[in-house]
């Protein structure tokens, strides 16, 4: 197998299995460090700036690439040209994608500066707010190529990359569609994959967590006590 | 089953609802509840205790969990009190809450640890074939070896050994000390044994079975106030916090009673909803102020001055103006007051001069037995001077007459308090004055009768009473125009005159000494005055506890219930002493023990005398004799030991196994021909006191033991000089010392010897400062591993400390790490030293017929000429010991027969101990091995030490009281049986007080009594069941006629101001330039910490600054440019301290308040004055003794342990705090060559 067919064909499983039974197995054994890990106590100055730029970037990229690599291509086409679809997806991605970028900046400068925040960071801590960070500015990175493209309008590598991250969904994944892609997606993606891969072993799982239910939970709760009826 | 498969029932999680939908049932998992539940399970719970110096005395529940303790909480089931008091518990607090961190903590000194060269050093001798004993004599004359290893304590290096190895070395080092030096040259240095008297006794046992010296403490730590034994003959009593409830007016002075009587404060707080009045003193905002009614922010220091103010108002109002029928009857039989006093002229004035005596009248008034110590009172019923009952005369050498029944050669008698109604004469009497301003002294006139002695002199005598009156300024219309009112502040002791040196208002003086006086008088003596360390820990700390004892005497208190003097400075109650001495000291094997005086001890052999700046002339009163003028302290130090007053260890430049061999050799065969012997060759000055050259190295202390303390880190007052001179290491000494060049008896060596102690073993749980400086550190058993008693005099329950789990690591308990250092000794000592005499020298020990060695107070110096050299009257006994030294540990594991052959004794008594032993035989068993100590009762374990002890002990059983207390009833003539009865039948043992503490029994041991009427209270049977106090004249004395009392001016209570020890003449250039700061450096008890425990554990880290800090006034903080959290140096002569300052409202301007014992091992960075890391609290102290403390051979004024000796006080002391680079400097770099061989800061050459 081709390094390409590895990285493309299998790793993207690898990364999807890793990251599902890994968060499985880390909510059912390890419950008290299924956390945010948040060191805000420790040192709260620049905080307000950095963490809601980040959050608000990093959310906004996620449902944009959702947005527009899951959703079927006939769904865009009632409500945008594919050209336009490729600039809402360019300005989307630079508007989110700066934030995020730029709120990651400073969470990485602050953890490698601030010394309380220092002092309790584990590697996994420093590690993944470093790739959160390129993976974002990696991304960045495709916006001059994409711009190329939809002034030419070409949107061909768009809809291809759409195609193989259906093809992944899918279970059908299909590693020579990238062929002519440029190695500045890929970079990307791989990043990107590999983000889902360190995903149970870092803070990021109290993405599975967020308190969205409390908004909507009645003022009391009675946690009966289980019946053992064997 | 799974957490996530739950999460996937999402839509059917809801089983019902309730409340329209507002409430859900739901069936998720509970499971996470069991982390809590599981948080707070535990296997088994065991009680203890923590034995640490807070007198707090708290029972605990130890949970163990795994194996390992888990956690502790507060017991809470405590005997009952009376129906009528509040309960003990809940007892405990915040830092006895976190004690179980320590036990699994870094801190924790888990494996025998030895300075890594010291032991390279040691295997390379031992693997050149050379002996133990061989190989430590090659490392120890071989200087270059001796210093590369004791050149570097204190800058880690340590590695792990084994307790074979460990104890070899250590056995080693005290056997060639013994045989080159002389086992006085071995000192041991443990505080408080109630608070772990066994793991004390440990220690204790092992160094006075092979003749080595146990150093004092409670002088030491200047807990003990010497005014106790000055006054009451008692080294210290006090009322049970309880019988705080029973007062009616408390007086709370520099005792900081929510924050360093935790577990008590509630009594306090109970009372003040019992109607009892409370007035606070402090200088600053103390938790306690908020206790109070009326808050009185008294000047630190000036306690005196109030309290003489308001013993002037109780004294006019109560005595004088009219006079209170109660305080009347008390002042007569109680105190005092009625005692006759000789008037004498001294340098042309009229002053106090000595008792009168049986012995001064014709036929010593028919009291042959002891006339000189039989002092006089005016009896008003016969209309002639009698001698009474209860002087210490009639203490020793006769009996039934020892009571302080109004009595005198069996006649009733009223004792006459003031002849001013019936006087031949008025004189004036000049009295030594102290405050700067007001000249040296004062002249009061004092009505007094004529009176021909039977030498034939013509006295004018007048009474206690009469003198003090005047003293404190109270005008009797005798026409010498004293103060006619309150304000009139030019006359001494007036409110008006205290308010200017105290800063209280008068107002406030005059209306709490009126109510004080007042209160007492209605409810019979039920005032109280609670007094801490804040006024104890002063060079002149005996004159505010006087003043504050006179108060208490004018109003009837002392002995009250609900009243008297409540002192609570480190005075642990050692209830079961009687049982616990002889263990302790090796009694039962062999008397006496070498016990020493430690603020002596520390003050010569850490050549702070060298530093000198207090001359003792300066001291003396104007009124003085002063036989001594010209001497200085350090000489009057080395007089008062010849003169066999005070103890000497090491006692003479001669190894005194060599000596007793040399008596033995010229003849002498028994302990008399061997004391005269000794005696001849000191006055030949063939042989000399080794103080006399403190420096030669034949005097160095050569090892030191330490367990159960934090010497270096915490009490070690002169910080920098103990490590400069007793340790040779890295020092903040920043002058030269060259002031003690001017002592007169005490050898000057132009170089200062540094470096002195050969070997130091620290032996601890925690690696604090102490450890950080020995040489060997060996890891004992936690409070939670060992079985042991603690006691306390905040209540009257005897505790265990419990083994709750096994010591973890290599650990060990103290008795059983001493009983292995024993082992090995013993073995070593069989080649090197066998079986020997040793001279041990003892001096006139208080409560023993020896404290009435010198009569009428008077100054005999043998070495001047004048008087004979008299083993036990005018020098030390000279007592003949023998050291069986390869049986040591034999002994060591068995109660030896001298309790059977000699009895046990306490305060005097004697009784018969047969019973107890053959008892303990059965308890204990036997030793089986065969030895000198087969067939006698084990103390082979830790239960069995503790059984021994509370069989031996009248506290702890019923027949022993009855033994006991039937001595005490052959002295007063007074049965006392009353006292114990019920529980005559009643043995506590150890395994009683672990299902739950219990109420020791009454005994003479102690002045107070356990009952259903009364609360523990001091004096309480001086008082009820008329035993005299110990003094010479049997009663509560305001007047002392020693002719040292005198000469330093303090024969009657008076103010003096603090002393200047003239520390920050010294600072170093750079810090002169810069703005800064002189602030009186004073050093509370710590909130988060007890001394130095817990302040490093990091629950009690977390609750403030994380490391040292000190208070400054906000006010002081802005003149010098500082904000709060700025780090600071503290620096004066003495050292330097780095801090962070703490800028606060809480204090007044002018001082800087440390918590006490934030030692060298969280969080400290390097001095920028010293270039060394930034001291301790102590680091900018230095002792100064005072020359009173040394008194002996005179009634109360005669040594015992922990009774008697010079006090190392230290609040007296100023420093200079100053703004440091905020980027302070940790000194975490390589030790370098030239690093260590700059052992002093810079431009120190000495």
């Amino acid at each position: 197998m081709s390094l390409e067919n590895f990285l493309f064909g299998v790793y993207p499983y690898i990364a999807g299995v890793v990251f599902i039974l890994g968060s499985w197995i880390r909510f059912d054994r390890e419950q008290y460090t299924w956390k945010a890990d948040s060191s805000q106590l420790l040192g709260n100055k620049g905080m307000v700036l950095a963490s809601n730029l980040f959050h608000i970037g990093v959310l906004g990229i996620f449902f944009g690439h959702a947005a527009g690599m899951l959703l079927p291509h006939s769904w865009w086409q009632l409500v945008a040209t594919d050209v336009q679809h490729q600039y809402i997806a360019i300005y989307a991605g630079m508007v989110f994608g700066g934030l995020a970028a730029i709120g990651a900046a400073l969470l990485f400068y602050r953890r490698m500066t601030n010394d309380r925040v220092k002092s309790v960071s584990r590697f996994r801590d420093n590690f993944v707010i470093f790739w959160l960070l390129a993976t974002a500015l990696l991304g960045l990175n495709t916006i001059s190529g994409s711009m190329h493209h939809a002034a030419d309008g070409d949107v061909t590598i768009m809809l291809t990359l759409a195609e193989y991250v259906k093809s992944i969904a899918t279970l059908s994944v299909d590693p020579s569609l990238l062929a002519g892609v440029p190695h500045t997606y890929k970079l990307h993606m791989l990043f990107g994959m590999t983000l889902f891969l360190v995903f149970p072993f870092t803070r990021l799982v109290h993405v599975w967590s967020v308190p969205l239910t409390y908004l909507m939970r009645p003022y009391q709760i009675v946690r009966r006590k289980r019946m053992r009826t064997n | 089953m799974s957490h996530f498969l739950d999460r996937l029932k999402y839509f059917n999680r809801i089983k019902s609802t309730y409340s329209k939908g507002h409430g859900i049932v739901t069936e998720e998992d509970r499971g996470w509840e069991d982390t809590y539940r599981n948080r707070w399970r535990h296997d088994k719970v065991v009680r203890s205790t923590h034995g640490v110096n807070c007198t707090g005395g708290c029972s605990w529940q130890i949970f163990v969990k795994n194996g390992l303790v888990s956690y502790e909480m507060q017991q809470t089931d405590y005997p009952r009190t009376r129906e009528d008091l509040p309960n003990h518990e809940p007892r405990g607090c915040q830092r006895g809450a976190s004690f179980s961190w320590y036990l699994y903590s870094p801190h924790r000194i888990k494996y025998p640890l030895i300075r890594g060269r010291l032991l390279d050093l040691y295997r390379s001798e031992r693997s050149s074939g050379k002996d133990p004993v061989e190989s430590w004599e090659a490392i120890q004359s071989d200087k270059e070896k001796r210093d590369s290893y004791v050149g570097v304590r204190g800058l880690g290096g340590f590695a792990r050994s084994t307790w074979d190895e460990v104890v070899e070395i250590t056995a080693a080092a005290n056997v060639y000390t013994i045989k080159k030096y002389g086992p006085d040259r071995i000192y041991g240095f443990s505080p408080i044994p109630a608070m772990s008297m066994i793991s004390y006794a440990a220690g204790s046992r092992y160094l006075s079975m092979i003749g080595a010296g146990v150093g004092s403490f409670y002088d030491w730590y200047c807990d003990l106030p010497p005014s106790s034994p000055q006054v009451w003959g008692e080294q210290t009593d006090v009322p049970e916090s309880a019988d705080w409830y029973n007062s009616k007016y408390i007086i709370v002075c520099g005792a900081n009673l929510p924050m360093t009587r935790t577990p008590d404060a509630h009594f306090a707080v109970e009372s003040r909803y019992n109607g009892t009045k409370v007035v606070s003193m402090a200088p600053d905002y103390a938790e306690y102020v908020k206790f109070a009614d009326l808050w009185m922010p008294v000047k630190q220091g000036t306690d005196a001055a109030a309290f003489m103010a308001m013993g002037h108002v109780a004294l006019k109002e109560f005595h004088v103006d009219k006079q209170d029928p109660y305080f009347a009857e008390y002042a007569r039989s109680f105190t005092d007051f009625p005692m006759q006093v000789i008037l004498e002229e001294v340098n042309g004035k009229m002053v106090t001069g000595r008792f009168l005596r049986a012995s001064d009248f014709d036929n010593n008034m028919g009291e042959d037995n002891n006339p000189e110590w039989k002092t006089v009172v005016f009896d008003s019923k016969s209309g002639s001077f009698v001698a009474p009952n209860g002087s210490i005369g009639f203490r020793w050498g006769e009996e039934g007459k020892w009571n302080i029944l109004e009595q005198a050669a069996g006649n009733e008698i009223e004792a006459e308090l003031s002849c001013i109604d019936s006087k031949d004469a008025v004189v004036d009497v000049t009295f030594p004055h102290f405050n700067p301003e007001e000249g040296d002294s004062i002249v009061r006139k004092i009505p007094v009768r004529k009176l021909k002695l039977a030498n034939g002199d013509e006295v004018m005598v007048t009474s206690v009473c009469d003198l003090q009156i005047s003293q404190y300024g109270i005008d009797r219309g005798l026409g010498d125009n004293l103060a006619t009112s309150y304000d009139d502040d030019t006359v001494p002791y007036t409110p008006a005159w205290a308010a200017k040196i105290t800063g209280v208002p008068a107002a406030d003086l005059e209306k709490t000494g009126r109510e004080f006086a007042d209160n007492a008088s209605k409810t019979r003596g039920k005032s109280m005055v609670i007094l801490g360390a804040a006024i104890t820990h002063w060079y002149h700390t005996d004159m505010h506890y006087r003043g504050i004892m006179n108060l208490l005497h004018i109003c009837g208190c002392v002995g009250q219930s609900g009243g008297g003097w409540a002192h609570y400075v480190g005075q642990e109650k050692l209830r079961p002493q009687a049982g616990w001495a002889p263990i302790a000291f090796g009694l039962d094997w062999q008397r006496p023990p070498r016990h020493m005086a430690s603020t002596t001890y520390w003050y010569f052999h850490t050549d702070q005398w060298r530093y000198e700046r207090v001359e003792a002339d300066n001291l003396l009163a104007s009124t003085a004799k002063a036989k001594y003028r010209g001497n200085q302290l350090a000489d009057y130090n080395v007089a008062a030991q010849r003169m066999g007053w005070t103890p000497s260890i090491p006692q003479f430049d001669q190894n005194p196994l060599e000596l007793a061999k040399e008596a033995e050799d010229a003849g002498a065969t028994d302990e008399a021909a061997v004391s005269k012997y000794v005696a001849e060759k000191l006055q030949k000055g063939d042989l000399n006191f080794a103080y006399e050259d403190i420096d030669a190295e034949e005097n160095f202390p050569r090892n030191l033991f330490v367990w159960r303390s934090n010497l270096i880190g915490s009490s070690s007052k002169g910080h920098e000089y103990f490590l400069k001179h007793l340790l040779g290491a890295q020092n903040g000494v920043l002058t030269e010392g060259t002031e003690g060049k001017a002592c007169k008896e005490v050898k000057w060596h132009e170089k200062a010897p540094t470096g002195k102690l050969d070997l130091m073993v620290d032996i601890n749980f925690r690696l604090n400062s102490t450890g950080a400086y020995s040489d060997i550190v060996l890891p004992t058993a936690t409070w939670y591993e060992k079985a042991d008693l603690n006691t306390t005099d905040m209540h009257p329950f005897v505790h265990p400390l419990g083994k709750a789990v096994d010591p973890a690591w290599e650990a060990r308990s103290d008795w059983q790490i001493f009983k292995t250092i024993a082992k090995k000794f013993s073995e070593l000592s069989e080649k090197h030293l066998g079986t020997v005499k040793d001279v041990v020298s003892l001096p006139m020990q208080h409560d023993t017929a020896a404290a009435m060695a010198q009569p009428f107070g008077e100054v005999k110096d043998w070495k001047k000429g004048e008087c004979d050299i008299i083993p036990g009257k005018t020098a030390p006994f000279f007592k003949v010991v023998e050291r069986d030294y390869p049986n040591t540990y034999a002994k060591y594991i068995a109660l030896g027969p001298l309790m059977k052959k000699l009895g046990n004794n306490i305060k005097g008594i004697d009784w018969n101990t047969d019973h107890e032993v053959d008892e303990l035989a059965e308890c204990n068993g036997t030793i089986k091995e065969e030895g000198i100590s087969k067939g006698m009762p084990s103390l082979a374990e830790d239960i069995h030490v503790c059984d021994a002890v509370m069989r031996m002990a009248p506290e702890t059983n019923g027949e022993v009281a009855h033994k006991s207390w039937s001595g005490q009833s052959k002295k007063t003539g007074i049965s006392h049986s009353h006292l114990y009865e019920g529980r005559r039948e009643e043995k506590i043992t150890y395994r009683d007080i672990v299902a739950q503490p219990r109420k020791i029994i009454t005994a003479p041991t102690w002045s107070g009594i356990e009952s259903e009427e009364v609360s523990y209270n001091a004096c309480y049977t001086n008082l009820h069941e008329k035993i005299p106090l110990r003094t010479v004249t049997g009663r509560a004395q305001f007047y002392m006629d020693h002719e040292w009392m005198l000469d330093f001016g303090e024969g009657f209570a008076a103010y003096k101001p603090a002393l200047d020890t003239k520390s920050t003449i010294t600072i170093p250039e750079d810090v002169k330039k810069k703005p800064h700061l002189k602030l009186n450096w004073i050093t509370p008890h710590s909130k988060w910490g007890i001394h130095s425990t817990y302040q490093d554990n990091l629950r009690m880290l977390t609750l403030f600054r994380g490391g040292p800090y000190f208070w400054i006034s906000e006010e002081d903080a802005q003149s010098i440019g500082l904000v709060d959290n700025d780090w600071v140096e503290a620096v004066n002569a003495n050292g330097a301290t780095m801090a962070r300052v703490v800028v606060s409202q809480r204090v007044p301007n002018g001082m800087a308040l440390m918590y006490h014992a934030q030692e060298k091992n969280v969080n400290v960075p390097g001095s920028p004055s010293t270039g060394k890391r930034g001291g301790i609290l102590n680091a900018v102290t230095r002792t100064v003794p005072k020359p009173t403390h040394m008194i002996g051979g005179y009634g109360q004024f005669a040594y015992s342990f922990n009774y008697y000796g010079p006090i190392g006080s230290n609040r007296d002391e100023y420093v200079v705090v100053h703004k440091v680079d905020q980027n302070v400097d940790w000194l975490e770099r390589e030790l370098t060559p030239e690093r260590e061989k700059k052992k002093n800061p810079p431009g120190i050459n000495n």
